[in-house]
């Protein structure tokens, strides 16, 4: 199959791609476009190490596997990866900031995707339950936690929030 | 004082990782990189008939195309027996088995090369029984003439054939776990100037893969330079080399830079897998529950090449026994070759296996004599001063007690819990039914039998900055938390640089075997305290004071206990710098009248409260508690991820992990197939300690990494029983064995009594079998020291 040509925007800046067509957003952001947060965990949708947030212009933002998505299919769209993911001057944000101080990072591979999904979660629904916590992030897995640490995180990132709005 | 021992003090790779910046061995690249593949065996058992590399040669981009006869050295290599080729050229012995690597100028360009290599096989019949392979001719005549045992282990204490009351027994089967670590194996290796090459490489053990891919390029050790690459996960699966030595090979062949990275199935095909076994166990106990003998008979599934199967198996043997006082045993078993998928490291090493057995066997014994199960581990728990069966006196401690009650009264969950099946839980369910149940273990700490367990770290201070190089893996556990912790509690340091681990310096060994806070922490620990010392008698000089009287408290160098200056002011702009090494004392073999096997141990006892959907078979684990012992908490946060990340990976083996090889053939490469354990499965993890400081240990620290797994499989096996009355004699426990009630129930017999024979030799050893053969690690320390 041919090559097709289309810009992709990620992370703010638009860039000409020329890929397969059918060849995914995960492998273009990683081989051809030097974009590495997003991780390779399994490349068939089962892990989310490659979790990215894509939001279609007009609708919200939703986190996709990078892996399952054909890069050609997100043309137009904004791609955000862990890159954006930041506080204010470039600090860590709240849920980066939670992650370190509960000890939910081990090996990290899984950090960013776990990261991008949390941040989603948490932006869409600030008090989450136990349920909707393991609802927004039973797409990613870890094998070093046991995932008490992230559950602990993502909690105490919400009350950080609750806190800052109350 | 902040950052010291003691404290959560956070990762220092934590900022990177959480930003995505942290590179991995798959983020890896360079100009001019080249991108290496592996052609393997889709056949279990097979001649090579031909290999034709035309096509694949004459593909635009491809730069090397490399077969059996392309390896310059060795062609043998291995962690204990040399029995594995690098590339196949005759025969294959496992499906997956690399035959062909090729580097091209990508990926794609890579994989269709792969495609048009031709290899033609005679496919011959494959041994994939462990039980027919024990007596089957030698299935690899070359490597390993004498027959397919990797190593038999059989010895007797006391009077085996003493008796109490009662006596069970029954046979427990543990399946194929895959390490799953998160980050599939990934390395690049670079051609050095003079002929030498450097590789980068996600490893558990950089000295014994520069010893084995050196050894394979026909090149002395030094001229290849293997240093860490980012790890994404390791939990013993990457203790042996896998892509290491290709990637090293296309690198010199080539002349350019190439890099390495397996696909998930690739991943599950390339490594060593935890070892399968069936396990036969028998206990005779008297009426109270006190234990009168135990015998077992143990025979794990190698597979194809050795790895570490001659070492595994020992531990699998040994602790069959569990935490427990047994005066009259006989014990057997043998780790076997096949034609399955190789099995090696995962951590744990052989002791879930035992603990599984152990732990329903006590639950059995309980049942029969109607006693309640904690009771009987609480009469027959070993204590500091005891004598193993296999010899060695326990002369640390040995709180097995004192975990099972830090477990025992800690209250039970209440409250609706989440309907059984974590992600695929059914719509509509069946009756759900709670169960509660305990399991203790010992777990074996650092290497054992005479395998020098060793490390060495350099750390030099200057103007209050510490800078620490230990060749010690960092995968994940957090070792480089803790040197960190250590340059701050002994040199007052503000800031400290862990550097990344090469073979410039001298081995650190593995991580693996819960080991690396005490063998690397020691060295580290040792090398800053000559650093101190180093500079305390500078201050001295400079000060014309006693050194005797200085000591440093926080960053803070004071003299007879006074304030006197700062570390970072005390010696402006010069260097103090130390490296030393630590050693455990000297194991030996199993049998050996010389001393002990094992460095250490430790233990931990856990309960598990499940819920059953006893209809449909799905089990959800609402809580597992934890007691363990750890000798001193380095860092509550980092310890508390050991243990429950611990717990959820005992959990998988438990309840839904299994590599399922039928006729030789991995049939779930993927995680499709092979489910680990998600956020919805985990548990609620209650942990609690004893802290009993280990004798020798700087702090009084040990290793905690591993008994957390070997203490969950057990014990949520014992909670599922517990729900549904149903013996449950394998793991993983699948929804079939609980909705079919499949499974064996333990059978018990009531005896006359018989005690042990006065004759009967104590608790010495006896070798039964004279042939029995130690594994053998490669020496790889000597070089790098």
């Amino acid at each position: 199959m041919a090559d097709v040509e289309f810009e992709l925007t990620v992370d703010g800046t638009t860039s000409a791609v020329e890929a397969g067509f059918s060849e995914s957003l995960l492998t273009v952001l990683r081989d051809r476009l030097g974009v590495r947060g997003p991780k390779v965990g399994c490349a068939h949708g089962r892990c989310g190490a490659c979790a990215v947030s894509v939001t279609v212009p007009g609708e919200d933002a939703h986190v996709l596997c990078a892996c399952l998505v054909p890069a050609a299919i997100v043309a137009g769209c904004a791609v955000s990866t862990i890159a954006s993911i930041n506080g204010p001057d470039g600090e860590l944000s709240d849920v980066q900031e939670a992650f370190l101080a509960e000890g939910a990072v081990q090996c990290g591979i899984c950090t960013a995707g776990f990261v991008t999904a949390a941040t989603e979660l948490l932006d869409t629904n600030p008090d989450p339950t136990r349920e909707e916590i393991e609802g927004a992030l039973y797409g990613n897995l870890c094998r070093c936690t046991g995932y008490g640490r992230i559950v602990a995180a993502v909690e105490a990132a919400a009350a950080g929030r609750r806190e800052a709005t109350s | 004082m902040t950052g010291g021992i003691g404290e959560s003090v956070r990762r220092p790779d934590g900022p990177a990782k959480v930003r995505g910046e942290f590179v991995y061995a798959g983020d890896l690249t360079a100009d001019d990189v080249l991108v290496g593949v592996t052609v393997r065996s889709p056949h279990p058992h097979a001649r090579i008939t031909r290999i034709d590399t035309t096509a694949a040669r004459a593909t635009d981009g491809v730069h090397a195309v490399l077969t059996a006869d392309d390896v310059p050295g060795d062609p043998w290599f291995g962690l204990t027996m040399r029995d594995e080729p690098v590339l196949a050229g005759d025969v294959v012995r496992y499906a997956g088995e690399p035959v062909v690597a090729l580097a091209a100028v990508d990926a794609a360009t890579a994989r269709r090369a792969a495609r048009a290599v031709v290899v033609e096989y005679e496919v011959l019949p494959a041994v994939t029984d462990p039980e027919v392979a024990l007596t089957a001719p030698p299935l690899h005549p070359q490597a390993h003439p004498e027959g397919n045992v990797y190593r038999h282990v059989a010895y007797t204490c006391g009077d085996p054939d003493a008796r109490g009351v009662v006596t069970v027994e029954n046979t427990y089967r543990i399946g194929m776990q895959d390490p799953a670590f998160l980050a599939p194996e990934a390395g690049m290796a670079t051609p050095l100037p003079g002929g030498g090459v450097l590789l980068e490489v996600a490893t558990q053990w950089l000295h014994s893969d520069q010893q084995q891919v050196a050894r394979a390029l026909g090149l002395p050790p030094e001229q290849v330079e293997v240093r860490l690459a980012g790890v994404g996960g390791a939990f013993g699966g990457r203790e042996d080399v896998t892509l290491h030595t290709h990637a090293c090979l296309l690198a010199l062949a080539t002349g350019r830079p190439v890099r390495v990275e397996y696909t998930r199935e690739e991943s599950f095909l390339g490594h060593r897998q935890r070892h399968p076994g069936t396990i036969w166990l028998r206990h005779s106990a008297d009426a109270d529950g006190t234990i009168v003998a135990v015998e077992g008979r143990v025979l794990l599934d190698g597979g194809a090449y050795a790895s570490t199967s001659p070492v595994v198996i020992t531990n699998t043997v040994t602790l069959l026994q569990g935490p427990y006082r047994v005066p009259n045993g006989r014990f057997e078993g043998s780790s076997v070759r096949t034609h399955n998928p190789s099995c090696g490291a995962m951590r744990g090493f052989g002791v879930p296996q035992a603990a599984f057995a152990h732990e329903a066997q006590l639950d059995a014994l309980a049942a029969a004599l109607g006693l309640d199960p904690l009771e009987v581990r609480l009469r027959n728990a070993l204590r500091r001063g005891d004598v193993a069966t296999f010899g060695q006196t326990l002369d640390a401690p040995t709180p097995v007690r004192e975990v099972i009650e830090g477990v025992r009264d800690l209250p039970l969950p209440t409250g609706p819990a989440k309907a059984p099946g974590g992600v695929g839980r059914a719509a509509e369910g069946g009756t759900v039914r709670r169960g509660v149940g305990y399991a203790v273990t010992i777990k074996n700490l650092a290497f054992s039998e005479g395998h020098t367990d060793e490390s060495t770290a350099t750390v030099s201070l200057r103007d209050g900055h510490a800078t620490v190089h230990c060749a010690c893996a960092e995968v994940g556990q957090g070792f480089v938390t803790v040197a960190e912790q250590i340059a701050r509690t002994v040199l007052g340091a503000t800031t400290v640089t862990v550097t990344q681990p090469d073979t410039l310096i001298a081995s650190a060994g593995s991580t693996s075997a819960s080991r690396q806070t005490m063998a690397s922490g020691t060295a580290v620990h040792r090398a800053c305290e000559v650093v101190r010392d180093r500079l305390l008698a500078r201050v001295a000089r400079a000060g014309d004071l006693d050194p005797a009287t200085l000591s440093i408290a926080g960053t803070t160098v004071c003299a007879a206990g006074r304030p006197l200056t700062e570390v970072a002011d005390a010696a402006p702009g010069h260097t103090v710098r130390a490296t030393e090494h630590f050693a455990h004392p000297d194991t030996y073999p199993l049998g050996s009248t010389e001393g002990g096997m094992y460095v250490g141990f430790g233990f931990s006892a856990q309960r598990a409260v499940v819920d059953v959907d006893v209809d449909l078979g799905l089990v959800s684990v609402v809580q597992i508690a934890s007691c363990q012992d750890v000798g001193t908490v380095v860092n509550p946060t980092q310890l508390l991820g050991q243990i429950e990340g611990g717990i959820v990976q005992g959990m998988g083996l438990a309840l839904m992990e299994e590599v399922v090889v039928v006729d030789g053939l991995i049939t779930n490469p993927h995680f499709e197939g092979y489910l680990i354990p998600t956020i919805v499965d985990a548990p609620e993890v209650v942990s609690t300690y004893v802290t009993d400081p280990e004798p020798g240990m700087p702090h009084g620290w040990k290793g905690v990494g591993e008994p957390p797994l070997c203490t969950a499989v057990p014990a949520v096996a014992a909670a599922v029983r517990a729900a549904t009355g149903l013996p449950l004699p394998a793991v993983p426990i699948k929804p079939e064995h609980i909705a079919l009630g499949l499974g064996s129930t333990p059978t018990v017999t009531w005896t006359t009594p018989r005690p042990a024979a006065p004759s009967s030799p104590g608790r010495a050893v006896v070798e039964l079998d004279p042939t029995d053969r130690t594994g053998t690690w490669d020496a790889e320390g000597a070089t790098g020291a």
